[in-house]
């Protein structure tokens, strides 16, 4: 788009931006829109200016909307690539120095939807699906068994794919927000998932693994014959979730759905509690009131 | 703020669009402390359809909206600061510690419906 184009470019308003940037991160791609929210000084735009800049899988980079100055909007589109190449960008303001003034900017970033794929349709399947749904996760179940991936089975699953276990993700586009979830009827099966999983690019976010601490080693025994790299295994999460003890499929569930969390969000998964000690900083024996 | 949350908010905002209805959107644009929504959260205010979305519940969230009628009268955008570092014993909502800064602005109605206004309601195919 040359600078003539942009000067007719007409606003974008909050509606048809927070389409764009929903629609483009469930296509897999990503966006960020930046909102005038403060202005001080001279400066030619107004609060509640708006551009974007959209990285479509398909379509590629392309910049919409206008903050109404050339120039304030080339500033605007460098720092929303900034946020765009920086996978731990947060949302906020960026502050837009300019010649006479200053510009608060309102960085809103997307980035491709996180997936769930759960590979095997089995018992701990069914409630893992149903927290991914839960937690925002578009899921995808996949089973080389027709009867087990079914719609009454799996009710809020968006896919459910049949798969051979022999090239599983064949139908699925793997990215780097994927999260898979191994926990298929047979090890055999897992593994096989497993090294094309480990062979993904871009490599996956999560690669999570169901077994006792026997079948991980075995299973890594097996990686490295077969002639995988050692750093690899440290990608895979292997027993899967979180140590809180769980046993039914339902909590292994949550086990695992906490990890999801945890490594989404940057967490610990050790209790606030021990994390925060509210009463052994705060409250000394003797304190009566604080 | 979820996908889901993401598309729920979206839902609401192109209803109001194809409604012809003006509303405002509030959004957490910083926070500073601990509060019970971070940055980027979305509440979509629409006279005739209500709330949706939250920018934090009981802790803040009337003034977001007293704004957000005030930012529907006159066009204007606002900042909203709410402090939410009140004392715990005024058992006030607002206990939880921090403070957000908060991006009011109205949604207008774009461009008029061309159709459906000449025509009446009952007309316009459902």
């Amino acid at each position: 788009m040359t600078a003539d184009d942009r000067s007719g470019t007409p606003a974008l308003g909050a509606t048809e931006a927070s389409e764009l940037l929903l629609g483009t991160s469930a296509e897999g791609g990503s966006a960020a829109a930046g909102t005038v929210v403060g202005v001080s000084g001279s400066v030619p735009t107004h609060v509640g200016a708006r551009l974007a800049v959209v990285r479509h899988p398909a379509h590629g980079t392309r910049t919409h909307g206008s903050l109404g100055d050339f120039t304030l909007d080339a500033v605007a589109v460098q720092h929303l690539n900034a946020a765009l190449d920086d996978s731990r960008a947060r949302d906020g303001i960026r502050v837009m120095e300019v010649p006479d003034g200053q510009v608060e900017l309102y960085a809103d970033v997307r980035r491709p939807i996180r997936e769930l794929i759960v590979v095997g349709a089995g018992h701990v399947a069914q409630p893992m699906a149903h927290m991914g749904a839960l937690l925002g996760y578009r899921v995808t179940v996949l089973d080389d068994r027709p009867d087990f991936a079914t719609r009454e089975r799996f009710p809020d699953a968006e896919r459910l794919i049949r798969a051979d276990f022999s090239d599983p993700f064949a139908d699925v586009v793997l990215h780097e927000r994927s999260f898979l979830l191994l926990v298929t009827r047979g090890h055999k099966y897992d593994y096989e998932c497993l090294v094309r999983a480990l062979r993904a690019d871009p490599a996956p976010a999560y690669i999570g693994m169901i077994g006792s601490r026997r079948r991980v080693r075995a299973t890594y025994v097996q990686l490295l014959e077969d002639g995988v790299d050692r750093a690899l295994l440290e990608r895979i999460h292997a027993p899967v979730g979180l140590d809180i003890g769980a046993e039914t499929p339902e909590e292994i569930a949550v086990s695992v759905a906490a990890e999801l969390v945890m490594l989404d969000r940057g967490g610990t998964g050790v209790p606030l509690k021990g994390v925060e000690r509210v009463a052994e900083r705060f409250f000394k024996d003797s304190d009566t009131d604080t | 703020m979820t996908h889901e949350d993401d598309k729920t908010l979206v839902d609401a905002l192109a209803a109001a669009r194809d409604a012809g209805r003006s509303c405002a959107l509030a959004t957490i644009v910083g926070t500073r402390g601990s509060t019970p929504r971070k940055v980027g959260a979305r509440m979509l205010v629409d006279p005739a359809a209500g709330l949706t979305g939250t920018v934090g519940g009981g802790c803040g969230e009337a003034e977001v909206i007293e704004s957000a009628y005030r930012v529907l009268e006159t066009g204007m955008a606002e900042r909203v600061r709410v402090d939410l570092t009140e004392d715990f014993t005024t058992w006030s909502p607002a206990v939880c510690g921090g403070v957000m800064d908060i991006f009011v602005e109205v949604v207008p109605v774009s461009e008029p419906v061309s159709p459906t206004e000449t025509r009446p309601e009952v007309d316009s195919g459902s």
